[in-house]
């Protein structure tokens, strides 16, 4: 298996696709950073996108800063980025061809589909920590490391700010593992890299349109996307609900079912390409 | 008693239960041949080859390597450099990469695996060093047998290995194909080129629509219908005697020697007919090639 893991991990990592995909998750925070410092939220400002309420938070310390680039990012940027690692896991090999030549190395089957998954865990997870190590860089630089404190009792230590990063770290990396299973699910029953990709990125949106549609009442709280911000409160509300816990139950249901299947699929697999 | 090398016992598939592509084949390989496996497109080769190699799960039946029965990821595996269709790699890396990692999947030290014999077969050159997207169509295949070859194996299974070769890289792999089999490799390859067949196989085995029409050893194979060409030292006397037999059907002229029809007598009886009569026989050959013999058979079978 660490044979099989390591030669997987080189492969990837040798792949100018990694290195420009990790570029870019890289330059954006530092891109919103300057631009957040550059033009500052207005006092009179109403709305705005998702994290606009983090992103007002921002001015007043730099430890915000890779909350409100974790909730920007992971609106879509991390969701492709996790479906692309997953997506082209399986599906890349067979498109070349050359998964049959693994096979009758040989590497059983098992073997070769879970150092597949590992990897693609593992890049996924580098990328949105490198968000958050680059973002709370930047973030420091420019608007200091300083707790929160925006008056009307709504105050954070630093070391309160940092624990809360920690934990959405984690939660945005697991929230986003069940897009990434889908994916790699998908990967192993088609021989289209972007098939598989796609039907990881329309998981999440097709979950995502959903959930906005309220009449459906509870069948909401069973969709993939339901809590997916709902670490935002950490920040915002200085709040660690329960919301946490249960999006956390979902994915590893929704992780642990697509995963699965793409065992016993794979396991079967008559391999044509 | 010769070893069994490779067993195809009874083999059935159907692809989403409606494609029949093999249907009920069984041949074998013995240690040393080298065994063509033949038949139109569409006969059912690449998927009985990929069935001996664990990528495609049989109906019926099974495949077998060594006495053992394949499955997928068998550790028999180990014993045999396969090329499946076109050589397939990492495009994006380049050639030595690709070789080392493939290797290296499977447990192994690349420090182990015979690169220098693997890398001269290849014949890349620097171009090993390039990225494997850069290559032409014949340098991936001299790779894919180069991967082939790393391992040392003591079976190989090709299916079309001279794909987009040029004359004098199939010549250099043909040959390759008898040192291999002189070392003791057991060669099990499907090929269009028929004439690349004949030149290169002791055995074949000939498919048609998923089924087995015929095997045996090639000389057997083109030999079936009787037509030989004889070279003499006496041209008259020789078909004075050869008229006479009662298993030839005819005698014809074709300089510098005779072609000879029989009915169902040996090419041995022939032979020492002419020399009984004090004929000295020069030169015995197949008058049929091995592609009137697989056009004969696959006619038959339909």
């Amino acid at each position: 298996m660490i044979a099989a893991f390591r030669t997987e991990l080189v492969k990837q990592v040798l792949r100018l696709r990694t290195f420009v995909v990790l570029a870019i998750v890289v330059l954006i925070p530092v891109i919103m950073t300057i631009a957040n410092k550059a033009n500052p939220p207005g006092g009179g400002e109403r709305g705005g996108g998702p994290g606009e309420g983090l992103r007002r938070l921002t001015q007043e310390t730099g430890l915000i800063m890779p909350a409100f680039a974790l909730r920007l990012m992971s609106v879509f940027l991390l969701v492709i980025v996790v479906a692309l690692f997953a997506g082209d896991a399986v599906a890349g090999d067979a498109s070349w061809g050359n998964l049959r030549y693994l096979l009758v190395r040989p590497v059983k089957r098992a073997r070769v589909i879970g150092s597949k998954l590992a990897v693609s865990v593992l890049l996924s997870w580098v990328a949105i920590v490198l968000v958050v190590v680059v973002a709370l860089a930047a973030g420091v630089i420019a608007f200091g490391s300083s707790g929160l404190n925006v008056g009307f009792g709504f105050s954070q230590s630093r070391g309160e700010l940092l624990g809360h990063l920690g934990l959405a770290t984690v939660y945005v990396a697991w929230a986003l593992t069940g897009v990434l299973a889908f994916s790699f699910m998908v990967s192993t029953m088609t021989d289209s890299p972007a098939g598989a990709i796609s039907a990881g990125v329309g998981l999440y949106f097709l979950s995502q349109i959903l959930d906005s549609i309220t009449a459906l009442g509870s069948i909401r709280y069973g969709l993939p996307t339901h809590y997916f911000d709902s670490w935002v409160d950490m920040f915002t509300r200085n709040h660690v609900g329960s919301d946490l816990a249960r999006g956390a139950l979902l994915q590893l249901g929704y992780i642990l079912l697509f995963c699965g299947i793409a065992a016993w699929w794979f396991r079967r697999k008559d391999i044509l390409s | 008693m010769s070893e069994r090398v490779v067993e195809i016992v009874g083999i059935t598939k159907r692809f989403g239960g409606q494609v029949l592509a093999v249907d009920d084949l069984s041949f074998t390989v013995e240690r040393g041949q080298i065994c063509g496996l033949l038949g139109p497109n569409g006969a059912g080769k690449t998927t009985s080859l990929r069935i001996l190699l664990g990528l495609v799960r049989a109906d019926a039946g099974e495949a077998r390597l060594f006495g053992q029965r394949v499955r997928p990821g068998s550790p028999l595996l180990g014993r045999v450099g396969a090329l499946i269709e076109q050589a397939a790699f990492v495009p994006q890396l380049s050639g030595l990469r690709n070789l080392r990692l493939w290797w290296e999947a499977g447990g192994a030290r690349f420090a182990d695996a015979d690169v220098d014999g693997a890398l001269a077969v290849a014949g890349l050159g620097d171009a090993i060093h390039r990225k494997v997207k850069t290559y032409s169509q014949g340098m991936r295949q001299r790779l894919g047998l180069a991967r082939v070859l790393l391992g040392r194996p003591e079976v190989l299974v090709l299916d079309e290995p001279t794909n987009g070769l040029d004359p004098q890289e199939m010549r250099e792999i043909r040959l390759l194909l008898h040192r291999l089999a002189d070392a003791g490799a057991t060669i099990l390859f499907s090929s269009h080129v028929l004439a690349e067949v004949e030149q290169v196989c002791t055995h074949a085995v000939v498919m048609d629509r998923g089924r087995l029409i015929a095997s045996g050893a090639v000389a057997e194979l083109i030999g079936a219908a009787g037509d030989v060409y004889i070279e003499v030292d006496d041209v008259t006397a020789a078909r004075r005697v050869l008229e006479q037999l009662p298993a030839v059907i005819g005698v014809e002229s074709e300089s510098p020697g005779l072609a000879v029809t029989l009915r169902d007598g040996r090419r041995s009886d022939v032979v020492a007919a002419l020399v009984g009569a004090g004929v000295g026989v020069e030169t015995i050959t197949a008058r049929r090639r091995l592609e009137d013999a697989f056009v004969g058979l696959v006619a038959e079978s339909r």
